[in-house]
Parts: C-alpha cells; sequence; structure tokens
C-alpha cells in the first residue's frame, strides 16, 4: 500500500490509517467480548455459520443496489434465530443447525452471484475484508454497530455471564433468560457484520474466537480474563494494521497470524508454569 | 396452626420419562421450618423439589408459594435453590469464588445495575459466614468439593432468600466438614429465621437438628421431628417393613434445632 521508506509516524498522519484503526479497535473489542461469551457457551461456530450466511445479504445488497452491510445485517438476524430456532424446536444439533444455516445462506449468495454475472471486487472485499479502504460511511456504521454491541455488554454482561454459567439457575433467580438470549444472538450477529468490513467473512471467526481461547489460558477470574480477552484482540488488530500497511500484504492474514502468535505463546508459558 | 405456609402442596402427581415419580403428595411447609427430606436413591426427592419450583411439569396437583399459585408466583428473590449437581461445572470456568457469588446478587429488580459497595459487602459476609473467606480470590475450579457446596450455599444466601432448599448439599464430604455445614444451616434457621428445606441422607442430623421429616418414595409422608417421636414408624413408609434406624438422641451434638 505504501513504500517502506514511509516512516512510522508519516503513516500516523494518513487518514487511510486512522480510519483502518478505528474501525480495527472497535471490531476487535466488540468481537473480543462477544466472543469469550460465545466460546464459554460452545456456540464458536455459530459465528463461522452466520458469515456465510451474511455473504447471501451481502450479495443481495450489491445485486439490488442496498447497502451491502444493511442487506447483510438483515440476513444475518435471520440467519442467528434460524439456528436457534432449529436448535430449540429439537429439529437439529447446534452444530448441525450452523451448517444448515452456512450452507443455505452461502448458497443464496452464490445464486445472486451468477444471476449478476460472476463475482466484483467489490465482493471479494467483503470475503476477505478491506480495512485499509474503508470509506467514512462504513466507517460510521462500523462505529455505530460496536457502540451499540458495547453499551450491551457493559450494561448486561452480569447477566450473560449467570446464563452462560448456568441457564436453569439464572432463570430460577428471576433474571430473564429468553429476552437476554434472544438480545445476545442479535448481537451476535451484528458483531459479525461490522467485522466483515474489517476481517472478512471468512476470517471473522477467528477475530471472535482466538483472543478469547489465548486468554481463557491464563486461568484468570472473569473481570481479568474480559480484560485479557479483549487486549489481545485489539492488540493483534493494531499489530496487522501497522504490518499490513507497510508491506502490502492482506490485513485480516497479519491480523490471524498475530492471533495465532499470542495464543500459542500464551499457550506454551501456560503449560511450563 | 396460625403459621404461615411458605409452600402449599395437594394431590401432587409427577411422572418422568412416562412412570409416576411422585404420587398424590400433600404437604405444607411453614416459615421458620428446618424441613429434612429423607428417602431411597430414585425416590423422587429431586424430582419433587424441581416439581415444587416449578422446573419439572407436573400432572395434576397444585403447588402454592408464598401464597401464590405457581404459575402466578414471580418473587423468586425469596427463594434460592442449590441444586444436587451445582458443583458439576466446567473447572476451566474463568470466575474467581467471590465474582461467582456475587452472581448471586443478580435479579430481575438489579437488572443491568452494576453492584454497587452493600452488594460487595453482603457476598464478602456471605463468604465468611460459610467459612471460605480464604478462597474468595481462588478460581472455583481449584476449590475441594465441600468447598464448593458452601460456596453455592453463600451465592445463595446473597439473595437474601427466605426459603432455602439444598439438594444434598453434603454429599462426599466429610464426616467433620458435614457437621460443620448442619450447624451453619442451624444457625441461618434458627439466628436469621430463614426457612430451610434440604435433602439428606444422614438422618442422624435430621432428628437432631430439623424440626420436620418429609418422607419421599414416590408417596409423600410428612412428620413433626419431637424428643418423643419415633423415626422408624415414619421412615419405614419409604425404606421399607424392614428398615431400622438406630438413634438416641443424646447422640446429637450442639443444639437442638427446635426444642
Amino acid at each position: 500500500m505504501i513504500s517502506p521508506s514511509v516512516s512510522f509516524i508519516d503513516l500516523l498522519g494518513y487518514q487511510f490509517f486512522q480510519h483502518a484503526i478505528l474501525g480495527g479497535v472497535l471490531a476487535a473489542f466488540a468481537c473480543g467480548w462477544i466472543g469469550l461469551f460465545l466460546v464459554l457457551r460452545r456456540e464458536a461456530m455459530i459465528v463461522d455459520g452466520v458469515a456465510h450466511t451474511a455473504f447471501g445479504g451481502i450479495a443481495l445488497g450489491l445485486f439490488f443496489g442496498i447497502d451491502p452491510v444493511l442487506s447483510a445485517l438483515a440476513v444475518s438476524i435471520i440467519g442467528v434465530f434460524g439456528i436457534s430456532y432449529l436448535r430449540n424446536k429439537g429439529l437439529a444439533q447446534s452444530d448441525s443447525a450452523t451448517a444448515v444455516m452456512l450452507a443455505l445462506g452461502f448458497s443464496a449468495g452464490l445464486i445472486v452471484v451468477s444471476l449478476a454475472g460472476g463475482f466484483s471486487v467489490d465482493l471479494f472485499s467483503y470475503l476477505f475484508g478491506s480495512i485499509l479502504s474503508i470509506s467514512r460511511q462504513d466507517l460510521a456504521l462500523v462505529s455505530a454497530l460496536a457502540v451499540a454491541v458495547l453499551a450491551f455488554l457493559t450494561l448486561f454482561h452480569k447477566e450473560l455471564l449467570a446464563i452462560t454459567f448456568d441457564e436453569e439457575s439464572s432463570r430460577m433467580m428471576g433474571i430473564p433468560v429468553k429476552p437476554l438470549s434472544a438480545v445476545f444472538n442479535l448481537i451476535v450477529a451484528v458483531t459479525i457484520i461490522l467485522s466483515i468490513r474489517i476481517i472478512g467473512i471468512i476470517l471473522v471467526v477467528a477475530l471472535i474466537v482466538l483472543p478469547a481461547l489465548a486468554a481463557l489460558q491464563l486461568r484468570l477470574p472473569f473481570r481479568e480474563t474480559v480484560l485479557a480477552t479483549v487486549t489481545i484482540g485489539v492488540l493483534s488488530t493494531v499489530v496487522g494494521i501497522i504490518i499490513s500497511s507497510f508491506y502490502n500484504v492482506a490485513t485480516s492474514g497479519v491480523i490471524v497470524f498475530t492471533m495465532v502468535g499470542i495464543y500459542l505463546l500464551i499457550a506454551s508459558y501456560a503449560r511450563l508454569g | 396452626m396460625g403459621k404461615e405456609a411458605l409452600i402449599e402442596v395437594k394431590g401432587l402427581n409427577v411422572a418422568r420419562s412416562g412412570s409416576l415419580v411422585i404420587h398424590d403428595a400433600k404437604f405444607e411447609i411453614f416459615r421458620g421450618d428446618y424441613v429434612g427430606v429423607v428417602g431411597p436413591n430414585g425416590g423422587g426427592k429431586t424430582t419433587l423439589l424441581l416439581a415444587m419450583l416449578g422446573l419439572l411439569p407436573r400432572q395434576s396437583g397444585t403447588i402454592r408459594i408464598f401464597g401464590k399459585d405457581l404459575e402466578r408466583f414471580s418473587e423468586w428473590e425469596k427463594v434460592a435453590y442449590v441444586s444436587q449437581d451445582a458443583i458439576n461445572f466446567d473447572p476451566g470456568f474463568p470466575l474467581s469464588v467471590r465474582e461467582l457469588v456475587s452472581l448471586g446478587r443478580l435479579g430481575k429488580r438489579n437488572l443491568g445495575r452494576p453492584l454497587r459497595r452493600d452488594d460487595w459487602s453482603k457476598v464478602d459476609s456471605a463468604l465468611e459466614f460459610m467459612g471460605i473467606s480464604d478462597a474468595s480470590a481462588k478460581r472455583i475450579g481449584e476449590l475441594s468439593g465441600g468447598q464448593k457446596q458452601r460456596m453455592f450455599v453463600a451465592m445463595a444466601l446473597v439473595r437474601d432468600p427466605e426459603l432455602i432448599i439444598l439438594d444434598e448439599p453434603v454429599a462426599g464430604v466429610d464426616a467433620a466438614t458435614q457437621e460443620k455445614f448442619y450447624q451453619k444451616m442451624s444457625d441461618l434457621n434458627q439466628r436469621k429465621g430463614i426457612t430451610i428445606l434440604m435433602v439428606s441422607h444422614d438422618l442422624t442430623a435430621v432428628f437432631c437438628r430439623m424440626s420436620r421429616l418429609i418422607c419421599v418414595n414416590r408417596e409423600v409422608n410428612v412428620a413433626e421431628i419431637r424428643p418423643d417421636t419415633d423415626p422408624n414408624e415414619i421412615l419405614r413408609k419409604a425404606y421399607g417393613d424392614h428398615f431400622h434406624f438406630v438413634f438416641h438422641r443424646h447422640e446429637c451434638r450442639g443444639e437442638f434445632s427446635h426444642d
């Protein structure tokens, strides 16, 4: 993207870089926190299912000239509630329900893409993320979604923690498990969509799962685990953006490699200690 | 009687996987009671508790809690329940003991409100009351079985409940720890006036400390425990005619809860 002769200080002055950092940090923050709950609920693969469903939404948006982020959001919300419907009605286990939704959403996308006459550059940017070329309008949307997710988590993380730990006891304690779980599903869909611009459909699952996995190896209490998760996610994203700006390599790839590196480092430290 | 019934059960039938586990149960639990629920394994003790709490559907019968029909009862903050398998959680779950106990403060009324200083002081005093203050910073997976059970009772206590329902809280714990646990529960019952319903296999503890007995083996029989109560008369209804429990009241240590 820029030549290696550009200094780090110069880089800080570029608007594309500032946008990327702001969007990346917000997305990583939301993804990490949501991801910790998903990992503890053993529902990490739902992310992959919903992200692939979102592909259908993006294709539809591009085809009909609607903002793809909004059409993807609508389709993902249908996807995430579809998964929980199949599961709650006993029609499929969680993993199979996810597989069905993943295939259904992705197929819808493929059909629309073929009708439109093939893949466009735009579609590729959603599959693999394009944080370094994020527009001001996208950044505003991503930021608004991230703020909504973080506001929900700030208010209800204790209740979500109780539900994650023991759903039946939480219900008995008078915590409104059903409504909170429904809003949580909604928030999962929103988080995935806001991250697609950053890291892309294929790798969004990594941004959600890896920071939590790495932090859980540290065997800390909950508060500290949340802090560690978010720190790992944000740090990896910033490192990924900086490295990819200098060397003109795929940002999402570098972010994932940084996270895996941190994960391995912590895992081996935990084994030794 | 004049005593306030916290739980009233009438004509209760509960089936699990097709067969009747609780048959025509009828009993009441009054404010201030310390009730032991006894009976052979598989006799339906846990089923009875779950049905009473609305966690298991029933075939027929009425259940009233704090004077309201179970279906219309909403003041769940008054009731704390510690299930038998509460301690079988994922040992890797990232929670400290103090954090877990603080979750007991949550409920409908506090929805979305951050925990305040008085919440945390309730947490700390419950930990101290249950004798696990030293472990408060530990991760929950690091505790021993007995400590885990005391942690869940502490979590129940921070809710300031009027009724505590415990399903085999001292299973698999050594005798000395059990004795301490029963002492704590007697304290709660007598000093704080909390009504306690506890499933237990320790008949000596039940007859020494508790005020009433519910015997469950498909049928449910209730008896007052008095100094002149013959334990075998009621226990045989649940454990069979050949059952014989040798009990001498002078073996009881500590205070009687109801003398």
